[in-house]
């Protein structure tokens, strides 16, 4: 039987009442107020100074009043825990306008994991029975009659396989390697969805589209409409059963069934198959010097920036931080050791960036916000639904600081980020090219195999499979 | 004292001078600002809470309040980082200063800046290293970086310069109040209209002195000349080891007592005992035997000596003095002589040490859920006392004993901190953190030892009533400024 929110925000009651209301969580850097940085920068949506700490919640950014900022969420959960506040529309109104970035998470000294809390206070919220706002209630009707938030029609989720000449891949039952597409990537950013299908193609992968695939449920794992999401949970998990490896390419996708999913299934029950961003295979590839990439004369030069998805790097870190805390004895030795392993998953991506600087010649600049304390794109937490022109400011402030870098593309690993950041650059005319890292290396004909990779490459475990596991034996 | 509950038709005037995006009764709102820990257990929801921008809308704000008989608490933005004054029965108006937030001047001949009440140490010092390298302001050391200037100052709180130079309240210059009269009135030399903040004790009698500790009771700080310092290169710490308070006690005052050369180049002089480590992790996470940390070259007590100077060849004197005093301290006058001990810090920790500002005093609500420092001032010469005092009552009702103990110019006085690390999730850990309290301020109060700042249920009676002819004085000289005692009723034990 699954948990409500309220009793999930119980559970977490320990953790609320740690906050001391200190709003470090509400910088980047926040320990850090002497950090060397880019300088001030004039941007679109105004003039940052990166350096030292910088403002990085949206919400409090967007609104300034002391409730939309992370610590006055933490603090109304208590008041709601403490009988001082009642669920109201009042209260929906606050909670719901948070990205659930985890930047207060990564910043928090005390640990508080305030992306449980928010998204516990959220489905809190729904059970008392206050309306979700109408928008979220839009796509919640939509994703419970088609499947998918975006009102696509089932039969059309694979078409852009058909179009690309993929078709054979979709319910291959010969497949033991599952590709997860995803919502955003199967109607709407399809680029991505074809680049990571050839580049698995290229690389001879036998994989499989599976025809049932429903969406994740992030949205609504992320709105507090928990019952929904574990709907198409439960789904997903049918139609994926029987594989031994699902690749993502969406961020948000993977952070969900990797994560929320066994949260949410029955006690005791583990993920039926693994699970793996297409990344950290390329990633694993370079380091086994099994492939490379070709030189490109349209992209030397490039100077070319990474967005961190906050749903493969802070949520994974801030998980994997979690779990090995509660596995640590002492964790006065072994805090430097999570930081550290931390610290490689955020490397992961930045593995492949390096490789397309010293092979094709780009040039690989750093934003100032970066791993812990990167700047969210604005597109989750049910934001870019429910408040699209605050959720395409926070995506244009994100664009600023790859301005300010003077990057000439703009590369991440999520259709949702590269959606909300395509969108700001385009409003805002940022002038850079955005994309995924994957796009970039399929669009130009990057790919070189030195050796050809084996299906056992390709069922190997996740980095941070293989790192947890490690930790374990030790 | 009865006070007006803010209704609908006040917050109606209150979005008549800051405008609608800047008052709000919204509940979820109101409710964001509460803060039980750290410093006081009191905070209660606001009824409105308003966010000014200028100086004329707080002073349209105080006096239609005023008028009204409504209660103010201002907080400057860093709440229990800084200001820490939530609101308190009767609830009232909340004035939120954190969008004054502007770094008006900075005089590096005079040497002061001028800040407003919403600008936090992080920005300040984060400013002044771009701009002013060779300059810092004395931000507090342990304080969140989102904690405010002005916070600390009117709290005369611990800063980095405060072993050194004394109390944090002496590094502010001048300022400038609103009161609920509707007067604005500035301080010392700012009191001429063309003079500069250079003179602290300008006009005859000071009034700044009586609004320092005042806790938002008087009126609303709205501007404040803070000195800043040179900032040197040649920085390092040194720690000394003890087994006992008394010995952490007397090596510090022989070094503090030397003043000219040596105690002046002492930034922060600032220790405590092991269990300051110790709870900085979960109570399930880490060993609670001094074996433990023993093995790790920490000493049962410590002292750490912040040392400054303008060359390498001043900060080695300096240094050398230190170690050659403790040398000589362990030989020839040690209640301990065995447990005095250099610690050898690796650079790695020094860097840390000596990095400004920090988030040092955050994580004591890892150890359980909630924390709270209880903070007073000693003569040095006393702070064994007290620092035995408390440990002992922490732990006869199951608290780890957390002390930190700070030197103030020079081990002039002590500001002695203990950390409750507590579990403010059960009633039962409430109730015995403030009976705790209470016994520890009687017996304190017969020692007279002074809290640093009282809160307003246990502190603040206990103290003025002892006190009562100052109380008469300060109740008279309140009415004078605040005829409907407005401000932050409660706070002080004044209504």
């Amino acid at each position: 039987m699954a948990k409500t929110g309220m009793e999930r925000l119980k559970e977490l009651e320990k953790e609320i009442y740690k906050c001391i209301h200190c709003k470090a969580c509400r910088f980047a850097y926040s320990g850090e107020p002497s950090r060397e940085g880019i300088g001030e920068y004039t941007g679109k949506q105004g003039t940052v100074l990166y350096e030292g700490m910088v403002d990085a919640c949206p919400a409090g950014i967007e609104y300034g009043w002391e409730a939309f900022w992370n610590a006055g969420k933490i603090w109304i959960a208590r008041s709601i825990l403490s009988g001082d506040l009642d669920f109201s529309d009042e209260v929906r109104d606050v909670i719901m306008p948070c990205i659930t970035c985890g930047q207060c998470s990564a910043q928090c000294d005390n640990k508080i994991p305030t992306v449980d809390i928010i998204e516990s206070l959220r489905a809190a919220c729904n059970e008392a029975g206050i309306p979700m706002i109408e928008k979220h209630e839009l796509v919640d009707r939509l994703v419970k009659e088609l499947n998918n938030p975006y009102g696509g029609k089932a039969a059309e989720r694979f078409k852009w396989a058909k179009d690309a000449g993929l078709e054979k891949f979709v319910d291959n039952k010969e497949a033991k390697i599952g590709y997860y597409v995803g919502c955003t990537a199967s109607y709407r950013q399809v680029e991505v969805a074809i680049a990571t299908a050839k580049l698995f193609e290229m690389l001879g992968i036998n994989f499989t589209l599976v025809g049932d695939e429903v969406c994740c449920g992030s949205p609504f794992f992320r709105i507090g409409a928990v019952d929904t999401a574990q709907e198409l949970m439960n789904k997903n998990l049918e139609a994926f059963k029987g594989l031994e490896m699902v690749y993502f390419s969406c961020a948000g996708c993977y952070r969900t069934i990797t994560l929320d999913y066994p949260k949410w299934m029955p006690e005791g029950s583990k993920l039926p198959f693994k699970t793996q961003h297409a990344f950290e295979l390329v990633t694993r590839l370079i380091q086994q010097e099994k492939i490379k990439f070709k030189p490109n004369k349209e992209l030397k030069g490039k100077i070319v920036t990474y967005h961190d998805p906050c749903h493969t790097g802070r949520h994974f870190g801030v998980d994997f931080e979690q779990e090995l805390i509660k596995q640590s004895k002492n964790l006065m030795f072994d805090m430097r050791k999570i930081k550290e392993k931390i610290d490689k998953w955020f490397e992961i991506p930045r593995i492949i960036l390096r490789k397309l600087e010293e092979d094709v010649g780009i040039e690989f600049r750093e934003m100032y916000r970066i791993k812990l304390n990167s700047m969210c794109c604005g597109a989750g937490g049910g934001v870019r639904a429910g408040y699209p022109d605050f959720s395409i400011r926070t995506a244009s402030l994100r664009c600023d600081e790859a301005n300010a870098v003077e990057a000439d593309i703009l590369t991440t690993e999520c259709p949702f980020c590269w959606r909300n950041l395509t969108d700001a650059n385009e409003l805002y005319n940022h002038g850079m090219k955005v994309m995924g890292v994957l796009q970039m290396i399929t669009e130009y004909n990057l790919l070189e195999i030195l050796d050809n990779p084996t299906e056992k490459d390709f069922l190997t475990s996740s980095i941070r499979e293989l790192e947890a596991d490690s930790e374990k034996k030790k | 004292m009865s006070y007006k509950l803010a209704d609908e038709k006040d917050l109606e005037a209150m979005i008549g001078i800051v405008g609608k995006d800047y008052a709000t009764n919204n509940k979820a709102i109101t409710a964001s600002y509460l803060s039980k820990s750290v410093m006081g257990l009191e905070s209660q929801i606001p009824d409105i809470v308003i966010r000014p921008k200028y100086v004329e809308e707080i002073r349209k704000i105080l006096l239609y309040c005023s008028a009204e008989k409504i209660a103010v608490s201002p907080i400057s933005a860093g709440l229990s980082g800084g200001f820490a004054c939530p609101t308190i029965k009767p609830a009232g108006v909340m004035l939120d200063l954190g969008r004054m937030n502007r770094i008006i001047e900075v005089d590096t001949e005079n040497r002061y800046v001028v800040v407003e009440p919403g600008v936090t140490i992080g920005e300040l010092w984060a400013y002044m290293h771009k701009n002013y390298p060779e300059w810092a302001p004395p931000v507090p050391d342990g304080a969140p970086p989102a904690s405010t200037v002005m916070g600390d100052a009117i709290d005369r709180g611990f800063s980095l310069y405060t072993s050194s130079v004394g109390p944090q309240g002496d590094n502010f210059m001048c300022g400038e109040i609103v009161f609920p009269n509707g007067d604005i009135v500035r301080t010392g030399s700012w009191a001429l209209p063309f003079a500069k903040p250079f003179y602290k004790y300008g006009l005859g009698p000071d009034i700044w002195s009586f609004l320092m500790g005042s806790q938002g009771a008087l009126g609303v700080m709205t501007k404040v000349a803070v000195k800043i310092y040179p900032h040197p290169k040649f920085k390092t710490v040194v720690v000394w080891g003890m087994s006992n308070p008394e010995d952490m006690q007397n090596l510090t005052l022989e070094i503090g007592k030397q003043e000219f050369g040596i105690a002046h180049n002492t930034v922060m002089v600032q220790g405590g005992n092991y269990p300051l480590v110790m709870t900085r992790w979960p109570k399930d996470k880490v060993p609670h035997d001094y074996e433990f940390y023993e093995q790790l070259g920490i000493s049962k007590w410590w002292m750490n000596w912040e040392c400054w100077a303008q060359t390498q060849e001043e900060l080695d004197y300096v240094v050398n003095r230190i170690n050659k005093m403790a040398e000589d301290f362990k030989k020839n006058r040690a209640k301990d002589p065995d447990g005095i001990k250099p610690q050898e810090l690796h650079p790695k920790q020094i860097a840390s040490r000596l990095k400004k500002p920090n988030k040092i005093a955050i994580p004591y609500s890892f150890w359980e859920a909630g924390f709270l420092f209880i903070t007073f001032y000693t003569p040095w010469n006393e702070c064994a006392h007290f620092a035995e005092m408390y440990c002992k009552a922490m732990e006869d009702r199951g608290f780890p004993p957390v002390m930190w103990i700070a030197s103030i110019e020079r081990c002039r006085q002590a500001i002695c901190m203990p950390i409750i690390c507590f579990d403010s999730t059960k009633q039962s850990d409430f109730e015995k953190v403030q009976e705790m309290n209470r016994e520890t301020t009687e017996y304190a109060l017969k020692q007279g030892w002074l809290n640093y700042r009282p809160d307003p249920y246990i502190h603040a009676p206990l103290t003025y009533s002892q006190a009562g002819m100052y109380w008469k004085y300060l109740r008279m000289m309140k009415k004078m400024f605040d005829p409907n005692m407005i401000m932050h009723p409660g706070r002080l034990a004044l209504p």
